[in-house]
């Protein structure tokens, strides 16, 4: 038993991995290599060529600039929405508060998925369609952030605020001085998963560009126009590309992984 | 306005952009998904009459509805004894020390890196039946995405593929945190590693194991985004599920009306599945 598990492992593992390995090799591929029998893992005569067309064939760098330039603002503008609804909700005491709090979480309650045609209809009306403010518009709340940062936040007794604020402090100091430096943590950690996020959505996204030029990549990549014609080199080069920096921080960062996902859902 | 009025209006404007927020794009589309529920609406997006129940029971008697209906409790059913079993089964096997071990932990959790739309262009070429890698594997010449069966099993495996990265980092978490005394003395006891697994592992990491099916009952009711680029339910309706049926109804026919019913049962769904999650946590802070 014990010489079985490391075996075992090792080849599910394999199994496991096998598509982002086969990916990779598959983006040097010829076209001739796709159809050569017996099937092969390697190309015959590695070529960058699937790259260039990638880019040259498609509007690939296109569709990256749009997600780079959504996910960017979209996690900007969501953290500080975030920010300041946790600061307002830990430090300030108004009629209504535990109200207004349960109403912003509550949103948790309703799945996207579902609120996608009313919300198609209200982004039309506004006329945000083929926007990066329509795409990243009902990404911009996220009550799973508000309440993570309000519990940070939380360990700083509201005292101090009060005697910062009678010193002449005044708000924003106070948040930009004192409160950021201490919960820094979870602030980068929820802009990694932000950013993320909104870089690989893909339903919203697809319904509310029309044009091409607006398209982000994660709904680019599956228009690319090679696959329909069993032209795979391209397109995997595409997959490739967009993965491989993804794929390289995971597996640096891969303590740092498997600590943050123990910590944030056991609770310890 | 004075300063004691300012001071008194400054939280409710700060908090003022996430309560827009929550109203345009949560609660709104919300209440305006259940009325357009109840009535007739035009191709503009209008409500021309009010007709209670009729498109519930329209929904209800709609063949591509009872489709979706039944795939997508076929698709949960199929998917999260797999999943469990598949996330368990690696978890258990990588719960070891060295650095091969730490390897194939790092494989294991890979997929999360690689997003939804790739992974499915990946699945959607290699499963291609004549020119895709996974037949000449196989030795097969299984028709993927023609034959019903086939297709629901390769969306099964899609899902998998998906979940398992975040999966197996729970579960191993969760093994790591079993205290090595006790795993100590069920060795020294003679216990084989069936009867450890049974007796100690599994009820400390049932807390996990919980949140996990009913996360993973959720994510399967609301498939939908694998399925439009895997399958585009296909072939014969037979992967078609709730949430796709409703963009098709919604964005592909103009038929808002009955979109808005298929979201308001998706609704209520995922209302009782998160219900019952929410009360399932409080019992493990409770355990805690």
């Amino acid at each position: 038993m014990k010489k079985i598990t490391p075996l075992l492992a090792t080849l599910f593992s394999l199994i496991v991995v096998f598509p982002i390995v086969y990916s990779f090799s598959a983006s040097f591929f010829s076209y001739t290599d796709f159809t050569s029998i017996p099937p092969r893992f390697f190309s015959s005569q590695p070529t960058f060529s699937n790259y260039t067309r990638a880019f040259l064939e498609s509007n690939l760098a296109g569709f990256l600039s749009n997600s780079l330039i959504t996910a960017t603002m979209g996690t900007l503008i969501r953290l500080s929405i975030s920010i300041l609804t946790a600061y307002t909700f830990t430090f300030f005491t108004f009629k209504g508060r535990d109200v207004l709090f349960v109403l912003i979480i509550a949103t948790m309650l309703l799945p996207g998925d579902a609120l996608l045609i009313e919300n198609f209809i209200t982004i039309r009306h506004l006329g945000l369609i083929d926007t990066y403010l329509g795409i990243i518009s009902t990404s911009l709340l996220a009550p799973t952030h508000i309440f993570m940062i309000r519990q940070y936040f939380k360990m700083v007794s509201s005292e101090y605020r009060e005697a910062a604020i009678i010193e002449g402090c005044s708000d924003s100091r106070f948040l930009i001085t004192l409160l950021l430096p201490i919960s820094q943590g979870v602030v980068i950690t929820l802009a990694l998963q932000s950013f993320t996020g909104i870089f690989n959505d893909y339903l919203w996204p697809l319904l509310v560009t029309n044009k091409e030029s607006m398209r982000t990549v994660q709904v680019g990549i599956t228009m690319l126009g090679f696959s329909e014609n069993l032209d795979y080199g391209p397109q995997f080069a595409a997959i490739t590309l967009l993965m491989t920096p993804v794929l390289i921080a995971f597996i640096l960062l891969n303590k740092n992984i498997k600590e943050s996902v123990s910590t944030r859902f056991t609770g310890r | 306005m004075n300063k004691q009025g300012l001071i008194k209006i400054k939280p409710y404007l700060l908090v003022l952009p996430a309560l827009a927020l929550a109203f345009l794009f949560c609660y709104r589309p919300f209440f305006l998904t259940v009325i357009n529920s109840l009535s007739n609406v035009s191709l503009g997006g209008k409500r021309t009459a009010f007709v209670g129940f009729d498109n519930y029971g329209r929904l209800f008697s709609n063949a591509s509805f009872q489709d979706s209906l039944s795939n997508t409790l076929r698709f949960t059913l199929f998917f999260v004894p797999t999943n469990i079993a598949v996330c368990l089964g690696a978890a258990l096997l990588c719960n070891r020390k060295g650095k091969l071990a730490s390897l194939n932990q790092v494989f294991m959790f890979l997929p999360m890196a690689v997003a939804m739309s790739s992974s499915m262009m990946m699945f959607k070429m290699m499963f291609n039946p004549s020119i895709g890698i996974m037949n000449h594997l196989l030795n097969s010449d299984i028709q993927w995405f023609s034959d019903p069966k086939a297709a629901m099993f390769l969306l099964v495996m899609a899902g998998v593929w998906l979940d398992i990265g975040f999966d197996f980092l729970l579960l191993s978490s969760a093994l790591r945190n079993v205290p090595k005394e006790l795993l100590e003395v069920s060795n020294l006891e003679g216990a084989n590693p069936w009867q450890t697994f049974t007796a100690l592992q599994l009820p400390l990491i049932g807390p996990t194991l919980l949140f996990i099916l009913v996360n993973n009952v959720k994510d399967a009711m609301l498939i939908s985004a694998p399925v439009l680029i895997l399958t585009e339910g296909g072939p014969f309706r037979s992967t078609q599920t709730l949430v796709y049926q409703m963009y098709l109804e919604g964005f592909k026919s103009g038929n808002y009306a009955l979109g808005s019913t298929i979201a308001t049962v998706v609704f209520a769904l995922t209302f009782i599945i998160m219900l019952l999650l929410l009360s399932l946590e409080r019992k493990r802070v409770y355990y805690q």
